[in-house]
């Protein structure tokens, strides 16, 4: 794959309190592509993700060494901003979970936390992140309706556009259709592969078949290390690991 | 991938060998009513080729239903792959047993069991159909052993079929009224080299099943 790397981990190791939860990860996450990362529960898919936006600092006795980088630079060092940081790569969840505000609101939310107060381009915004998230035919026309009246799929894609908003380079999503029924999910997976034309997205998902259709890259973790990281069709035709095969063939446990 | 999966496929894998084995013994008798003219045996044969359709449409449907219904990957998905291609050379290799059947048929005559013994023929039958036996077994067992030597294999037996075109061309400038029962050899010959080459795609798909890795045997 030609695409530029815009994430490496370089020995990343995490510890919450005296349990290491992420063993000495070592990768390499391309820009405009769309990287899974797959593993049985409690494998570490969600702690690593949240390496990459720092997410984890809200833990208490969370503990990491190696290094996340962001364009060559550690995210973690030194004089940088974990605000600034979740800025640049923002984050969708497993459940939906919209502010108690309007539809508007909740898109409006980020560029006003970060300083933007021109109506007019506050406008721009909402409009644009909702049609990038696929949502704006839906909701144009009922903007100040309350985002808890949509539906879970469009919850969904309001989160998206509220991540987009902002204006990020990398988007993670973690398990974003495990909450959705098969068509609010082939959106979704139809919007993933909008995105990454034009950014970074790392999702994490349980299942399988979603990670070989949307993705491009896919990692398989186990008890917190990276067995496995490469193209996907090659992970699913053959991977090199027998511990992966056995996951994805569903030999497992 | 379910418990009932790898069940299914376990069976399924089961009766393509089935079919891989009924193919085979259909060429073998084949050649086995070559060398010693018997009509009947090859009447046998012949008949055999409804029950070797019906199998193989039996489990290409099936093949298709898993893959539908499970949507398998890696060596499962290579596990489905590998029964479909095996299913197609079994069908071949018992149509060329077929094939070799008519032509007893057609040619029936004392002294044609000299003809095509001195032709190397039985050599050549002995040679492929031990090909196809080995891809067989590899396929039930896994064990690339049984394929390892699969193109040298190959090359003896297509440098064979070279040695009884020229065997065929010196019979029939001898003796101008063996041409028909030579040309038919020469096609029997031919059967058999394609087996071969049949047997070889067989043996190309496990090694793909086995170890993820697609080679050409030539
Ligand atoms: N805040 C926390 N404090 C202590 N341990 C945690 C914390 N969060 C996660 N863990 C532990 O770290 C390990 C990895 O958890 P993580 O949530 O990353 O797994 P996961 O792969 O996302 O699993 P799932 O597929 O179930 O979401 C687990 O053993 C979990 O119990
Ligand atoms: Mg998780």
């Amino acid at each position: 794959m030609t695409t530029q790397s815009i994430i490496c981990t370089q020995g990343l190791t995490l510890y919450y309190g005296e349990t290491r939860a992420l063993k000495d990860i070592t990768m390499r996450v391309s820009d405009r592509n769309v990287t899974a990362l797959i593993g049985p529960s409690g494998c570490g898919k969600s702690t690593l993700i949240r390496c990459f936006n720092r997410m984890n600092d809200l833990v208490d006795a969370c503990r990491i060494e190696g290094s996340v980088d962001l364009h060559g630079k550690d995210i973690y060092g030194n004089g940088t901003d974990p605000v600034e940081i979740r800025r640049r790569i923002g984050m969708v969840f497993q459940k939906p979970n919209p502010f108690p505000k309007s539809i508007y609101e909740n898109v409006a939310y980020g560029p006003r936390v970060h300083g933007i107060t021109d109506r007019a381009r506050l406008d721009r915004i909402v409009e644009e992140s909702l049609r990038k998230a696929a949502l704006w035919d839906e909701v144009k026309e009922r903007l100040s309706h309350p985002a808890m009246s949509l539906s879970g799929g469009q919850q969904q894609r309001l989160c998206i556009a509220r991540t987009l908003a902002v204006e990020p380079e990398v988007i993670l999503m973690d398990e974003p259709c495990s909450a959705l029924d098969p068509i609010a999910t082939a959106k979704i997976e139809a919007l993933i592969g909008e995105l990454k034309r034009q950014y970074c997205v790392i999702i994490v998902t349980h299942n399988m078949q979603q990670a070989s259709r949307v993705s491009d890259c896919c990692g398989f973790m186990y008890l917190g290390e990276m067995i496995e990281f490469g193209e996907t069709a090659q992970i699913f035709e053959s991977p090199e690991k027998e511990l992966t095969e056995n996951y994805i063939t569903g030999r497992f446990g | 991938m379910t418990d009932k999966f790898h069940a299914e496929m376990a069976e399924m894998q089961k009766r393509v060998l089935e079919m891989g084995f009924f193919a085979e013994g259909m060429l073998r008798d084949a050649v086995e009513a070559l060398m010693t003219q018997d009509v009947a045996l090859a009447g046998d044969v012949k008949g055999r080729k409804g029950a070797l359709s019906s199998q193989n449409d039996l489990l290409e449907e099936e093949v298709y239903r898993m893959i539908a219904l499970y949507q398998p990957v890696a060596r499962d998905m290579r596990a489905v792959a590998c029964a479909l291609k095996v299913i197609a050379s079994a069908e071949r290799i018992g149509r060329y047993g077929k094939d070799i059947a008519n032509v007893v048929i057609a040619t029936t005559d004392a002294r044609a069991n000299d003809l095509a013994s001195g032709l190397s023929i039985p050599h050549m039958a002995g040679l492929v159909l031990s090909m196809i036996d080995d891809s067989l077994r590899a396929y039930e067992t896994g064990d690339l052993q049984y394929i390892r030597h699969h193109s040298e294999r190959d090359d003896v037996v297509d440098a064979l079929r070279h040695t009884i075109f020229r065997e065929g061309i010196t019979y029939m400038m001898e003796e101008p009224r063996t041409i028909t029962r030579c040309m038919n050899y020469l096609m029997v010959a031919r059967y058999l080299e394609r087996c071969a080459d049949h047997s070889c795609k067989i043996a190309e798909k496990v090694h793909y099943m086995v170890t993820g890795e697609r080679i050409e045997i030539k």
